[in-house]
């Protein structure tokens, strides 16, 4: 999981039937620590209601698609997607630099 | 997931079996990266779309057999704010 910050919202008519009703948002990751994964944003489906500017966790991967089914109550987990919001955070506590370990936590993207 | 624009189509005369009668899009992503996509909604050059990546979302949206990870699972109409 990552944590980022919603910084907009998707609207889309045409989409894969299964994406009907679901909320997409535009993420802009914050501490992330997989260089895999680095890139400006990334978009998550949003079961728990999340809004712009908030701090998000953000599952990446093919456990969101059934973690998000899951989050909606569903049984259904053919959602075509690799990221979904899982909680709205509240605080973040960091460790001093120093005291991070050997590899420095990597940060991406607007640390505002 | 990743936003991007449509930037052009890619052909194949000779391709794995499994991507017959596939329409592939060159997306470019926000990022200024290049992605080809399956597409299966009918987006064109200029679209912006909502490009998905892995193969078990592949495998829900195109089959199995395709031989690629990328699948746009949507044309974006827009993004706000």
């Amino acid at each position: 999981m990552i944590l980022g910050r919603v910084v907009g919202e998707v609207w889309a008519t045409r989409k894969h039937a299964t994406l009907e009703g679901r909320k997409l948002l535009v993420i802009a990751p914050r501490y992330w620590y997989a260089p895999s994964h680095e890139c400006g944003h990334l978009v998550a489906v949003d079961p728990v209601g999340a809004g712009i500017g908030e701090e998000v966790v953000v599952c990446v991967g093919d456990p969101a698609r059934r973690a998000a089914a899951q989050a909606w109550g569903e049984a259904l987990v053919n959602l075509p997607i690799e990221a979904a919001v899982m909680a709205i955070v509240d605080r973040v506590e960091l460790a001093p630099v120093g005291e991070r370990g050997a590899r420095p936590l990597r940060t991406v993207g607007d640390q505002r | 997931m990743t936003l991007g624009t449509v930037i052009g189509a890619a052909w194949g005369a000779r391709h794995a079996a499994g991507l017959d009668g596939a329409k592939l899009l060159t997306v470019e992503t926000a990022g200024g990266g290049r992605v080809v996509a399956i597409d299966r909604l009918g987006a064109g050059p200029g679209d912006r779309v909502l490009v998905a990546h892995g193969s078990r979302v592949r495998d829900l949206t195109v089959g199995e057999t395709a031989a690629l990870k990328d699948v746009v699972v949507a044309i974006v109409d827009g993004v706000s704010p």
